[in-house]
């Protein structure tokens, strides 16, 4: 192989070169965008859960009483026993897990969506801490309030207040501004969980159709190994019975209803086409170009180049141009993630995992996570599609400097 | 079998494509530093037997020796190494690559060796100084004249230190002026350099320039 030959044929034959490199760079950033936007949905999927700090929710429908006073449970979580709690944590791939009860509480002036949060568990509501705007953070072993300062604001309620919630009494240390915050696992008032476990399990209401014992709660924030979510999610069902409600970025990313988040056989499909489309235009490109200098290969061929000789040169030249091709890919894949970063997506929030009472003004409402799309190009993709351009490259100029280097100088040199 | 002057020998050579005989159990043997002109109509067979007496082409019957060793029954890419020590190739539409420059194109052959890019263009430079194209170093064939290309094609031809020249109508597609000078050149190279040369030719006049001439007619050599 001789580069200058190479580098010689490659910038000579400008119009050969380009349509070639075009050709297979069109098709590798093809592969990329594809790869990059089921990334992205996927990423963005995973943020109502990313926010709470988990992997997986956990829910379970129920009842509700028929008369709504006092605590009760939404229909959509009612009792998670501490048995269960404890046979779930006892699943392998569970990393971490967060503890919640979600109450409607009606008390005569007013309706309250009260939610009980382990203060500083990393894994649930605690996030919440990053939003406070007035006052501060709820400490451990207090029976103490944070309240949502629109709620606040509706009701004229004030740092230092005392709020009485299901007939006790709450200090109120703090406001909260929980709208950039998650959509799931919000409440106009945060307690700690504790109180909102003894509201529960002083609630006969609430015990008249979902019994509630001190340890009890009604959400879970999990946190579990990345390849183990689906199966985690499938033995806590096996737990809590097929109608628990338990929520993973895959069910986000059902509901999302996009073709890159709906299957990973249509970006798999997609991907094949491009790199088939890609591999037909390097092929058809690189083989016209070899057919043209079939003369020339004779005269290589007749002067003394063996057949590895001039396989070894074609398979450089198709190399570089596999490389150029894919260098140029990413380049376009890149300009093509920049703008597809300013799209946003909405991310459907079932209805069960919204806390609002749908009987509440805008409780009925279609709830969404809206996000710019997480479009980020990882190192290893672009590695493996430089790689795979590359590869294509090569074998596309192994395959064809095989056949051409086959040919008899005498065959082509006698039509003078 | 062969005269050890002999550097080219053909024993009963025949060559066929299908039902057609294009050369006809041709015997001829070349020495050490002659030049013989083949001469003969278009279609007599010539270019055929160059190609099989260089190695380009495997007869149909018959044997061939070059510089002592038989390439009939070689391999491509035997021959193709063989012919990169022994044989140098000057063809009618001269051959040059394209993309290549003049000094490049006179180093083809060396490309596939291990051997400095300075060695391949002081060799190449020296050869196309030799050919009065020292100022044409540079430039692309497409930029050269008939005359320039074919003193190119020479040059590339003796880059080996090849013992034996085969040019196949090398004056074919020039006028007669530099068809003389090319002609001159060859002349030079086998009287003053000892080179030998199987020129093929459709032109009489050309092959009278030769130590000997063979003449051929419907795939045989006459004399």
């Amino acid at each position: 192989m001789n580069l200058r030959y190479v580098f010689k044929e490659l910038t000579h034959q400008k119009r050969r070169t380009v349509i070639s490199v075009l050709g297979l760079s069109i098709g590798i950033a093809l592969f990329v965008i594809l790869n990059v936007l089921s990334l992205a949905y996927r990423e963005a999927a995973r943020a109502p859960l990313k926010e709470v700090g988990a992997d997986i929710t956990v829910q379970r429908p129920g009842n509700v009483p028929q008369e709504l006073t006092g605590a009760v449970f939404p229909c959509s979580a009612v009792t998670i026993s501490e048995e269960e709690i404890e046979d779930i944590k006892a699943i392998p791939g569970i990393r971490g897990m967060g503890k919640a009860v979600l109450l409607w509480i009606f008390d005569p002036n007013r309706a309250w969506i009260v939610l009980g949060i382990e203060q500083n568990n990393p894994v649930g509501p605690s996030i919440l801490k990053n939003f406070i705007m007035e006052g501060r953070y709820l400490e451990t072993g207090k029976p103490e309030a944070l309240v949502e300062a629109a709620y606040a604001r509706q009701f004229s309620i004030r740092l230092g207040d005392n709020v009485n919630v299901a007939g006790r009494p709450y200090p109120v240390v703090g406001l909260i501004d929980a709208s950039h915050a998650s959509k799931i696992a919000v409440a106009n008032l945060y307690l700690p969980l504790s109180e909102a476990q003894a509201i529960a399990a002083a609630s006969k209401n609430l015990q008249s159709v979902s019994p509630f014992a001190g340890e009890d709660v009604n959400l879970l924030f999990i946190r579990a190994d990345q390849d183990r979510i689906t199966a985690v999610a499938a033995a806590i069902k096996g737990i809590l019975g097929e109608k628990a409600t338990v929520a993973t970025p895959e069910s986000f990313l059902k509901l999302l209803g996009s073709l890159f988040a709906l299957s990973d056989k249509f970006t798999l499909a997609a991907s094949i086409i491009a790199m088939i489309i890609a591999i037909l235009i390097a092929f058809k490109t690189m083989a016209g170009n070899v057919a043209e200098r079939a003369r020339e290969i004779g005269v290589m061929k007749a002067v003394g180049w063996t057949h590895r000789n001039v396989t070894m040169q074609l398979l450089a030249e198709s190399v570089i141009q596999g490389f150029a091709a894919g260098l140029l890919g990413l380049l376009i894949a890149l300009a093509a993630a920049f703008a597809l970063g300013f799209m946003t997506v909405n991310i459907p929030i079932p209805w069960e995992m919204s806390p609002t009472p749908h009987f509440l003004p805008g409780g009925g409402d279609p709830l969404f996570k809206t996000l710019r799309l997480p479009v980020h190009i990882p190192l290893s993709l672009a590695a493996f599609a430089l790689l795979l351009s590359v590869i294509i490259g090569g074998l596309t100029g192994a395959l064809l400097g095989r056949h051409i280097s086959k040919i008899k100088p005498s065959e082509v040199l006698r039509h003078e | 079998m062969n005269n050890k002057s002999d550097i080219l020998v053909g024993i009963d050579l025949t060559k066929t494509y299908g039902e057609l005989e294009v050369v006809k159990g041709v015997s001829l043997a070349v020495r050490e530093g002659e030049f013989v002109s083949l001469v003969g109509k278009s279609g007599c067979g010539k270019t055929t037997l160059l190609s099989i007496l260089s190695g380009l082409e495997h007869p149909t019957h018959g044997q061939a020796f070059l510089t002592g060793k038989e390439i009939t029954g070689a391999s491509e890419d035997e021959l193709a190494l063989f012919r990169r020590e022994n044989v140098g190739f000057i063809f009618q539409s001269f051959n040059l690559i394209p993309t290549l420059s003049a000094w490049e194109n006179v180093a083809l052959p060396l490309f596939p060796m291990q051997m400095s890019e300075a060695e391949r263009r002081r060799r190449a430079t020296e050869l196309l100084d030799q050919m009065e194209l020292s100022h044409r170093l540079e430039h692309l064939p497409a930029a050269l004249s008939g005359g320039e290309k074919q003193r190119v094609a020479i040059a590339r031809a003796l880059i080996n230190h090849p013992k034996i020249v085969f040019a196949d109508e090398p004056t074919g597609n020039l006028d007669t002026a530099t068809g003389d000078a090319i002609m001159a050149i060859l002349n030079h190279l086998h009287r003053q350099k000892g080179m030998t040369i199987l020129m093929v030719t459709h032109e009489p006049e050309l092959a009278k320039t030769a130590d000997r001439v063979l003449r051929m007619q419907d795939g045989e050599v006459l004399s």
